[in-house]
């Protein structure tokens, strides 16, 4: 079932790219009604769009997915990007971009598990110690909250809400399981700080009103953008359905904060980040669909917490195909929510701000320790250089990514040096 | 001349970039980015700078649909840091807005700046 999910998954995502319907990397979405209404060519298309994936696709999916054994969403909806502009246009581009679509797909997982096979083959099994780089962010990420707050509201308030949300984690630690009329509920330290956080972030970002209308007149422009994309909700209702069935499957994540969490079998905690990551995603992803009539093939990635919630593929399936319809019908009603709280859409921006800075610390934290435990000593060094390398360089890995991707190559290289007889 | 910063991640850090490099030579303003794409638009500004994790997207999105691809350029991409030749060219062929990724908002605003004020 998983099989025939990635095969459809990658090929009805690279049609959606082929046909114009929807991108996955929001860098993307803005150019293709160039090449829709003849602006730019094919050509042009495809070599930007491979440009600003493949990079994403090596320095970001990859690592993540192999530190857990999760794909991540980025590995193959990216590549179904490059695979759907790369495709000719027409019925045999479209044919052309499903099949190779479903054997990128198929391609990814075999691959993910052919070289997690042959890790643990290895001399030196790496793959548990590898676990350690999600360590931090398991319970960093319930600060993001308050680090967003921080961004948008000053220091203080940052610093309120901080502490808030330890306060909430640590009433938690202590007086979880609660009795609650006879029945033993365990709370999650991590899930109430994070509710913590993120509610008081809303209630400082809702007070925020203005009269202003500018989605609203971004709908009023674009309208047949917008009606563009309300065409094609059928196609997108479906493409939700097979990642929110993936997801609960498990076999996928939407982001990699929910994917250590899914790694460690905190689905709920798994899905609390999801959701609180959607928020961050709503201005971008109904800013971005409503000038460009484009939409992306997760919507507004609120259908992986949904999975992850509901955790049975079949309801989550479902589950998927409602909320992206949804979302897409209430695509301009959306837009006039967002002026008149202006300060929600920057909040998403601030989220997704606190969220790849939160990441990049904790990841650094995790790639260290776990690159410290495959050769104790050698990988502190190691991480360390890698990553102030990486910044000389001009970081050709992401920031957020070069933890893990060091701690990958450690183990590598502790597997070297059992071949040359290196003692360490 | 007047700078307008749109985007969606790191608007402050970038606007004080060019205020560290160009001073008083430059205005700034830290706009909501379909105002920062408008603003170019009606003329009450010369040039976009934004930010996002693609350097395409939330960088550039508004800007791209309001003033289309024809003004519009990604100087840095993920993996992919700016260069000094791609910068002269693109604002020697009259682009005005620009998208990086906020990995490289130090290298790339002060290569921008640079080609501009000259």
């Amino acid at each position: 079932m998983q099989t025939i999910l990635m095969a459809l998954m990658g090929g009805l995502a690279a049609i959606l790219t082929n046909k114009g319907i929807a991108v996955f990397n929001d860098g993307l979405r803005p150019i293709i009604p160039e090449h829709v209404e003849g602006r730019m060519s094919k050509r042009d298309l495809a070599a930007t769009s491979f440009a600003m994936s493949f990079g994403l696709v090596i320095g970001f999916g990859i690592p993540f997915s192999l530190s857990a054994n999760i794909l991540l969403i980025h590995s193959i909806l990216l590549g179904t990007d490059v695979i759907g502009t790369w495709a000719p246009d027409g019925k045999k581009g479209m044919v052309t971009a499903g099949i190779v679509g479903a054997l990128y797909g198929l391609g990814l997982m075999y691959g993910l598990e052919f070289v997690v096979n042959i890790f643990e083959k290895m001399p030196v099994n790496f793959l548990s110690d590898l676990g350690k780089v999600g360590d931090p962010i398991v319970v960093a990420f319930a600060a993001f909250p308050a680090l967003a707050t921080a961004y948008q509201f000053g220091i203080k308030k940052g610093v309120f809400n901080l502490l808030a949300a330890g306060l909430v984690r640590q009433l938690a630690v202590t007086f979880s399981p609660l009795m609650l009329a006879g029945m033993e509920v365990s709370i999650n330290p991590e899930g109430m700080a994070l509710i913590t956080g993120m509610l008081i972030l809303l209630i400082f970002a809702t007070r925020e009103k203005s009269s202003n209308t500018n989605v609203g007149d971004l709908v009023s422009v674009f309208s047949e953008r917008v009606a563009r994309i309300k065409k094609n909700l059928p196609m997108l209702a479906v493409m939700g359905a097979l990642v929110a069935a993936a997801t609960a499957y498990q076999i996928l994540a939407g982001d990699p904060i929910s994917l250590n969490l899914m790694k460690e079998g905190a689905l709920n905690e798994a899905a609390l980040a999801a959701l609180a990551r959607g928020v961050g995603f709503i201005p971008l992803i109904a800013t971005t669909a409503i000038a460009t009539g484009v939409y992306s093939p997760v919507g507004m990635t609120f259908i992986f917490a949904a999975a992850l919630f509901i955790k049975n593929p079949l309801l989550a399936a479902i589950a998927g195909a409602v909320i992206i319809s949804l979302e897409i019908l209430f695509l301009d009603k959306l837009a006039g929510l967002l002026d008149r709280f202006p300060g929600i859409k920057k909040a998403g921006d601030n989220i997704r701000t606190a969220m790849s800075k939160l990441l990049e610390v904790a990841l650094l934290v995790g790639g260290m320790n776990a690159a410290n435990a495959i050769i104790p000593g050698f990988g502190f060094l190691f991480v360390a250089g890698l990553y102030i390398l990486n910044e000389i360089g001009d970081q050709p890995i992401v920031r957020m990514a070069v933890g893990p991707t060091a701690a990958i190559l450690v183990g590598i290289i502790a597997n070297i040096f059992v071949l040359l007889s290196i003692s360490f | 001349m007047k700078i307008v910063v749109g985007g969606q991640v790191d608007r402050q850090e970038i606007a004080n970039k060019i205020k560290e490099i160009a001073g008083e030579k430059v205005e700034v303003e830290i706009m909501d980015d379909i105002q920062a794409a408008t603003a170019i638009k009606t003329g009450n500004a010369d040039y976009y700078f934004g930010a996002c994790h693609t350097g395409g997207g939330g960088a550039l999105g508004m800007a791209m649909a309001i003033l289309t691809n024809a003004k519009c350029a990604t100087v840095s991409m993920p993996g992919r840091g700016p260069k000094a030749e791609k910068i002269k060219e693109e604002v020697k062929n009259g682009k005005v807005a620009f998208g990086f990724t906020a990995d490289h908002i130090d290298k790339t605003v002060t290569l921008l700046l640079k080609n501009i004020l000259n």
